[in-house]
């Protein structure tokens, strides 16, 4: 196989839009023919967009699921997709959305239900990544120096993630977004977000549902809103009540420094816009304050030490993200057992090697694994994926110690397991593979695969081997939190 | 003669025997025994008049479609005039005052690639050096090189891995020493179209973007190329390696009939001006590596490769003279002997001669014996040289010369890079007076 | 980026020697003396020999192509295809004939590849050929042995699959690279374009227990489609 490509689809169901993207992506050999096998996704092509569909809820708390699966049917029936053409993607709950009550059974029961290997995601941290691939924010990172960021603002939430050299090295949510404030057009305040309703006090500003309201109140929290967020992006002093905007418990250490700052989501497609929205009816246009957020974020662009650009795909930017970018693929060789795939949400356990005496490293693997056994899940044929980093080995006596060694302490801390999922950093996996497979006979299921660099507290997807003996990859990163 | 009599049967066995010592030739089993029966065959050669070369053909015209380029170019009227020259009147003529850069192009047309040949057998590596430093070919493809005074380069920015980052690296690297005013050419290890046009659009950016007077070129198969070139690649120049047989580019996987399309395709295609938009390269011993060298010796299917390459009226030739290894060309020596022969003849064919200077871990060879190749080589005006980051190539494994090499022989024999390369590595303060400046040699002037 | 950044940056993406400097137009002392000492080891390593002790700790008995001398071998790679009739006379008596897969190791254009590489690579193919259900007779190692030898070795131990491990012509990157060439039934007139090779197998390169574990899948493949070569590709 010199070249081949597959179909994947990205579903974004947000706070207040649901759409789906459908994409090509091609794979090619990027080895010569006297070197070993090595493929790489090497075109990313989007061959359809859906309309923006209104989110469908039953109640303020509840998605209506029904309602989601039948415009997804209809979707696919319309470009006449089969879901066994569906080789790839991802389904995410982003914004607010996510803290429906019946949100993750919506993510998972749609992507049973939307292709062969469509996997389930959420999580602030894995929307803003999602979307800071579909902005292009990542690629951009890739051609320009230092740090680029790119923040999508919808309506519940903006989620900024950070990249240098097409790697993600942060990630931050805030509670900004349209839908935080609800109107109707005659300034008639509907519904404010909990995290906004404790926000406003602090900041000297308030708002209250089921109030009428002015244009001069809503700018000044608009303002307000926009104006502290940006400067804590920009590492200035910012008022202490920003931190009921922090979701989630605010960042450890300090945020990286930006040099460029991409904007994507609904907000950034109304920043287009340059009429400011002066009057009640031209702010509440759309029920909330997304224009006048929009209108703000353009206002006070030019006040920061970042460059401000938006993005190419601006509302789209999370499912294409979600589409396009979610997955990888593993090295081309590897060693896996291809009746045990695919296999869904993995926890990571993480475990360096470091080619100290073999004795201290098989107390490091097992301090790894009874650290995973807290969270690995119990009782399954896989409980957990082996994510082996560090040094890589090159000496067989060396892969020998390192295959006894995890198979003793794997045994020891996972007994019950049938399958063993290692995912090497290095290029080392069908050596390692056939390794374990060898010394384990036919006791375990080895599925090794490498050229995979997954973090502490990711999850990771892998799917049916496509031909050239290669697997699809989704990593579900949690690793920011 | 030296109290021994020797017979040669065929005109094939005495362009044989009269070579210099080659180790290829000993392989293919055709070579002089000794040193006495090599100056016997040399005697011979010498008395051969240039008809009696042409109405012997090594390998008949009817037989082969390089034999047949060769003839149908033989210019008659010329060829009349000089067909009961001897070879050694023709070199005598040659080295003579009388023979001027006009005159020697007028009589190669009426010679074919085995006469050019023999007369290279007659010559001492001197000879090879005084007669090619008189020719001259001027050839244009987006910028023009070949003019007196000038010493162009290859900036031959490989990796073992086709990485752009590191192609771009390294490409920074030969600029900042004003290297790459011939071409910048990539050999790749990848024979895909779309890791060729992928190599030619990153190479075309960076001319691109620093307003670079000179070419690109990927020297990928040539049916690879066309297909890149057809999804709209930006490629100046279309390369190609060239063998003397039929045979032989058979083994390369090309045919007069895939060159010629390739040619009709880059006159509709091309990113650059032109005329010129060939880029060919040879190296003595390739026919006996793939089986096609018919008991011919390895300096005469060269000259046929010249012969081969001049219909196409080529931007660059390049001989890779040490490329092949021992078993072709042992030692320095006979490289050094072999990159002097091949300059002559495809200067004496009327090609923009270029060498790669180089060798392979495996020769008696090292670095100091190219570094006077180079010098024998510029001395005789060579219209370019390779130019590899400390001349060390990490993908093809072996060592031509360096950026240093090449800034070193310019600035020694007072050379210039081409007229407009120079103008833009002043522009960018590379080089001022014909120097290099202080600020040259950082790569990092790129990065802006 | 600061300067010495943005050099180091450019420096990263390529094993070229770049960045080096100057001393008017030539380089650097150290640059210049690093260069020697790599061409260094590159003749070296054609000239010198496999650590006996290796070859006995795997159990390889030694066999001779014509090749003669290293100046012969060098001028005359015809020679090193051919075993000696007293070397065919040691492989007919002590190998297992017509085996499912023949592994064969030899120097080649580089003795230090095969020292620096072959204890890790060679049970590493026999763990590799073991997963695949694949059956090795008796291995053996060639002295001056050149590519096509595997066409001479074929033809009397008839095979269904040969490997043969070889030294590379070593480059300045580095001396110890090998070669996997692999064919299916190897025989006299077998020609290039009927072999696979897996090259540049060391550690800066195609990692070698990677290599020698894809090289059972390769043979399995061959013995499945009964070829190999560019239609194997």
């Amino acid at each position: 196989m010199d070249e081949l490509s597959f179909t994947s689809v990205g579903i974004d169901i947000g706070t207040s839009t649901t759409k789906l993207i459908v994409s090509r992506l091609r794979l090619g050999r990027v080895s010569g023919a006297f070197h070993l096998p090595r493929y790489e996704i090497t075109e990313r092509e989007l061959r359809y967009a859906s309309p923006i569909y209104s989110t469908p809820l039953l109640s303020r708390d509840e998605i209506d699921m029904d309602e989601v699966a039948r415009i997804l049917r209809q979707e696919y029936d319309l470009i006449g997709l089969s879901l066994s053409e569906v080789k790839s993607g991802a389904v995410i709950i982003t914004g607010e959305t996510a803290t429906k009550t019946n949100a993750r059974r919506v993510v998972h029961y749609l992507a049973e239900r939307s292709g062969d290997f469509v996997v389930a995601a959420a999580g602030a941290d894995l929307e803003g990544l999602l979307a800071g691939k579909g902005s292009g924010a990542e690629q951009r990172s890739r051609e320009t120096p230092g740090v680029v960021a790119n923040v999508d603002i919808g309506g519940g939430t903006a989620n900024v993630a950070y990249f240098r050299e097409g790697r993600a090295i942060g990630t931050v949510t805030f509670h900004v977004g349209g839908r935080l404030i609800r109107l109707d057009e005659q300034g008639c305040v509907i519904s404010v977000s909990p995290h906004v309703q404790g926000w406003l006090p602090e900041r000297g500003l308030s708002l209250t549902a089921g109030r009428k309201t002015t244009t001069e109140q809503l700018e000044a929290i608009a303002s307000a809103m926009c104006g502290d967020m940006l400067a804590y992006l920009a590492g200035e002093a910012v008022d202490p009540s920003f931190c009921h905007l922090i979701a989630g418990s605010p960042p450890a250490g300090p945020l990286p420094e930006i040099d460029e700052l991409m904007i994507s989501g609904g907000i950034s497609t109304l920043m287009a816009n340059p009429e400011v929205p002066d009057t009640m009816a031209a702010i509440a246009r759309y029920g909330d304050i997304g224009p006048l957020l929009a209108s703000f974020l353009r206002r006070q662009a030019d006040k920061w030490p970042f460059r401000i650009v938006t993005s190419s795909q601006t509302v789209r930017a999370t499912v294409i993200g979600a589409g396009m970018q979610s997955v990888e693929i593993s090295g081309s060789t590897v060693h896996i057992d291809p009746s045990v795939l695919p296999l869904r949400n993995l926890p990571v356990l993480h475990l360096e090697y470091t080619g100290m005496p073999v004795e201290d490293w098989s107390r490091t693997a097992d301090d790894a694994m009874l650290e995973a056994a807290r969270y690995a899940l119990p009782g399954a044929e896989a409980p957990c994926a082996i994510a082996l980093g560090g040094e890589v080995i090159h000496s067989y006596a060396a892969l020998q110690r390192v295959a006894r060694t995890l198979l003793d302490t794997y045994a020891a801390h996972f007994s019950g397991a049938s399958i063993m999922v290692v995912v090497c950093d290095h290029d080392m996996a069908k050596a390692l593979g056939q390794a374990l497979s060898i010394r384990c006979g036919k006791r375990l299921s080895i599925v090794c695969i490498d050229q995979i660099r997954v973090e502490r507290g990711d999850y990771i997807d892998i799917g049916e081997p496509l031909p050239g003996y290669l697997v699809p990859v989704v990593i579900k990163t949690l690793a920011f939190s | 003669m030296l109290g021994q009599t020797y017979q040669f049967n065929s005109l094939k066995e005495i362009l044989a025997k009269a070579n210099e010592e080659k180790s290829g030739d000993q392989l293919a089993g055709i070579g002089a025994a000794d040193a006495r029966e090599r100056i016997a065959a040399k005697f011979v050669l010498a008395d051969l008049t240039l008809g009696e070369i042409r109405n012997d053909p090594l390998l008949p015209p009817e037989e082969d479609e390089v034999s047949r380029v060769i003839e149908e170019n033989v210019d008659e009227a010329v060829y009349s005039g000089i067909r009961n020259w001897s070879v050694a009147e023709l070199r005598e003529y040659i080295l003579s005052h009388k023979a001027g850069p006009g005159e020697l192009e007028r009589i190669s047309s009426g010679m074919t690639s085995e006469m050019i040949a023999a007369v290279a057998k007659l010559m001492s590596n001197l000879d090879l050096i005084t007669a090619a430093s008189k020719l001259r070919t001027v050839t244009r493809c987006n910028t023009e090189i070949g003019q007196r005074g000038v010493l162009a380069t290859r900036a031959q920015p490989n990796h073992p891995s086709d990485s752009i980052p590191g192609i771009v690296a390294a490409l920074y690297e030969a600029l900042s020493y004003g290297i790459g005013d011939a071409v910048i050419g990539i050999n790749p290890v990848i024979d895909s179209a779309e890791s060729v046009k992928a190599i030619l659009s990153a190479t075309k950016e960076v001319m691109d973007r620093w307003s670079i007077p000179t070419q690109n070129c990927v020297l990928a198969h040539v049916t690879t190329q066309m297909r890149a070139i057809e999804q709209g690649a930006p490629m100046d120049l279309l390369f190609q390696s060239l063998a003397g047989t039929e045979q032989g580019n058979k083994g390369f996987g090309v045919n007069i009939r895939l060159l010629d399309e390739a040619d009709g395709l880059m006159r509709m295609k091309r990113a650059s001006l032109g005329p010129n938009h060939w880029y060919f390269e040879t190296g003595q011993g390739s026919e006996l590596s793939s089986y096609a060298h018919f008991g011919i010796d390895q300096v005469t299917l060269e000259s046929r490769c010249y012969g081969l390459a001049r219909q196409y009226k080529p931007f660059l030739v390049n001989t890779v003279v040490g490329f092949i290894g021992p078993e072709y060309l042992y030692d320095s020596k006979q490289v050094i002997r072999a990159g002097l022969e091949d300059h002559f003849m495809g200067k004496l064919h009327g090609l923009p001669m270029g060498v790669d200077v180089c060798y392979t871990n495996h020769m008696q060879a090292e670095q100091n014996d190219m570094e006077n190749l180079g010098v024998l080589l510029t001395s005789a005006g060579v219209n370019f040289l390779i130019g590899v980051a400390m001349a060390d190539d990490c993908m093809l494994n072996y060592q031509s010369l360096s950026f240093h090499d090449l800034a070193a022989l310019r600035e020694t024999f007072g050379l210039h890079p081409a007229p407009a390369f120079e103008e833009w590595l002043v522009k960018m303060g590379i080089m001022a007076d014909g120097r290099l400046t202080d600020a040259a040699g950082d790569p990092t002037l790129f990065m802006g | 980026m600061g300067d010495r950044e943005k050099l180091e940056s450019l420096m990263k993406s390529t094993p070229a020697r770049i960045g080096v400097g100057r001393a008017g137009v030539r380089p650097l002392t150290h640059t210049m003396l690093q260069f020697r000492k790599d061409h260094a080891a590159a003749v070296d390593a054609v000239y010198g020999e496999v650590d006996e002790s290796i070859l006995r700790q795997l159990g390889l008995f030694t066999v001779e192509t014509c090749y003669g001398n290293k100046e012969t071998y060098l001028k005359r790679p015809d020679l090193g295809r051919i075993i000696t009739d007293e070397g065919m006379e040691v492989i007919r008596e002590r190998c297992v004939k017509q085996p499912q897969i023949q592994i064969v190791v030899s120097d080649g254009l580089s003795a230090d590849a095969i020292t620096a590489n072959i204890l890790d690579v060679y049970p590493a193919l026999l763990d590799s050929l073991r997963v695949h259900d694949l059956n090795p007779g008796t291995s053996f190692y060639v002295k001056g042995g050149r590519v096509a030898c595997m066409d001479h070795i074929g033809e009397v131990l008839q095979p269904d699959a040969l490997v043969l491990l070889i030294g590379e012509r070593p480059g300045l990157v580095t001396a110890r690279s090998m070669s996997a060439y692999m064919c299916y039934k190897p025989r006299k007139g077998t020609i290039e374009s009927d072999r696979n090779v897996i090259s540049n197998i060391h550690p800066g390169g195609t990692p070698p227990l990677e290599a020698a574990a894809h090289i059972g899948t390769m043979l399995r493949g061959m013995l499945e489609r009964q070829t190999s070569g560019t239609n194997f590709y």
